[in-house]
Formats: C-alpha cells, structure tokens, sequence
C-alpha cells in the first residue's frame, strides 16, 4: 500500500499502515505540535490528525516547525 | 532627494504575529518602506535577554514589546499607521485580528505556535498569505537560510532543521538574516500582487 509523502512514494505493508494521521506521524517520529498536515490539498487540523484516516494513493504535505524567532 | 514610495507597499496591510526577534524586525524593515498599515501582535514584555536579538533598547525593559514596537517605529515616521493588540493569540482571535491583513508574518518563537498560527491561517482565512519561518538558531551558514514557497499560500523561511537546544543560541546575526528574508518575501509578494491588496476588497488567491 502506498501514499505519497512530501513528493515521495513511501510503501507500507497491510501490518503497517497508518490507521490515522496521528499514526503516520508516530511512524515517523514527528512531533504531532510542530507539523501542518495537507491531505491531497485540503489542511488537516491537528485537533484532526487522531479521528483522520489515510487512503491508498493520498498525496500528505507534513510541514515542520522547529522553534527560534 | 526623496524617499520613493511605492504604491503597492502603501496601500497593503500586513499583520505581525509575535514582535520578538523577527517580528521586532520586520516591523522596522516595512515601516521604513512605508508599507500602508501594521497589525502588531505580542502579549509579552522586553525582556534583558531579548536584547540579544530583538529590536528593543535597554530602557524600554519591561515595557510591552507591542507599546515598545510602536514607539521605536514611530521614531522612523511619526504617521506610521499601527494597530496594536497586547493579547495572546489562538486559533480563535487570529481570524478577526488578521481579517483586514493581505499578509500574515509568522513570527513566533515556538514550533508550536508557528504550527497554530499557520494551520489557522491556511484552514480558516481563505485568500490569506502567510510568511512563516522555522530554523535560524545558531550563528554562520547565512546562505543556508532560504525563501521557499511551499504551498500556494505558505513562504516558508530558514533552514528547515536549526531549532534551539544547548549551546545553540539565537543571535542577532541569524536571526537578522531570517528577519529580513521574511520582509523582503513581503515586499515581493505586495509588489508582485500576488497578495488580495486590501483596497481592493478582493478574497482571491
């Protein structure tokens, strides 16, 4: 099963897949505070990213923060 | 000879979220510019180590870096046009504060906060740019500090990975770097029109 992460094709196996954004990004050991999520255009609020699954092909924008201003 | 005035930064609106080291910053670069109207946005005050940085002098310590801001920007044109909020803001109070602004500059100082302010902008204030930034801690590596449009309505500035940690502080040199990456991406934008100027009461993209 595939999605496209910021431009790039990531598979996961059925075991593997991210029941909801909140997931992926527990996958990928991002900080769920410091990300904007775009799911094939449409923004994805972070109080969202728990009750939002993912589909096979969807095209994910994860923008990250790191702090200092 | 006179300073010329360009028309498209006259007549634009620009709201600044936060008024640390950049937004301090950015506030003074569009002042001297004359850019039209400044929607000012901090709930804190100057600090004696914000003086490393930000765009504060050491007696106005203790003062309200929104109060500070207005004064230090009036020092460059006494008819700069302000509208000051000492308030924190949320996804709540961003809309209404920010409804006149053709842009938005993020300029928090926590990733969390960079996140809420720009997911806000970009779910709920349609026809809204904002101007955002994440990695500028440490000193050197300038030409790693980049202008990047990421998204039809998010310019992302910085190195994407410097965030702060020990022994990694922010300084005025970087910080200055991404601080004036930040305005210059204004500028072009109001310049290019790529913004809804606001005298034209237009929503679009």
């Amino acid at each position: 099963m595939i999605i496209r992460i910021n431009g790039s094709e990531r598979q996961f196996t059925r075991d593997e897949w991210p029941a909801s954004v909140a997931q992926l990004l527990d996958y990928l050991q991002i900080d769920q505070a410091t990300v904007v999520a775009e799911i094939d255009g449409q923004i994805v609020q972070r109080k969202e990213f728990s009750n939002t699954s993912l589909a096979e092909g969807q095209s994910i924008e994860l923008i990250r923060f790191v702090g200092g201003g | 000879m006179a300073p010329h005035v360009f028309f498209e930064l006259k007549s634009a609106v620009v709201g600044i979220a936060g008024l640390g080291g950049l937004g301090s910053n950015v506030a003074v670069a569009l002042t001297r510019l004359k850019t039209g109207k400044l929607i000012l946005v901090d709930f804190d005050r100057v600090e004696d180590s914000n003086l490393n940085r930000q765009n504060y002098f050491h007696d106005q310590i203790g003062r309200f870096k929104v109060d500070a801001t207005a004064e230090n920007l009036r020092r460059v044109w006494p008819q700069v046009s302000l509208v000051e909020h000492i308030v924190r803001l949320n996804p709540e109070n961003i809309v209404n504060i920010f409804a006149e602004a053709d842009v938005i500059a993020e300029c928090f100082d926590r990733a969390d906060q960079k996140q809420m302010l720009v997911e806000t902008v970009l779910s709920k204030m349609p026809g809204k740019v904002v101007v955002s930034v994440s990695g500028l801690a440490g000193w050197g590596a300038s030409n790693e500090i980049v202008t990047r449009q990421i998204h039809s309505r998010l310019i992302l500035i910085g190195d994407g990975v410097s965030g702060l940690r020990p022994g990694v502080p922010l300084t005025a040199s970087r910080v200055g770097v991404a601080a004036y990456h930040q305005a210059n991406a204004i500028v072009e934008l109001l310049m290019n029109h790529k913004v809804p100027v606001s005298v034209q009461g237009s929503q679009g993209t």
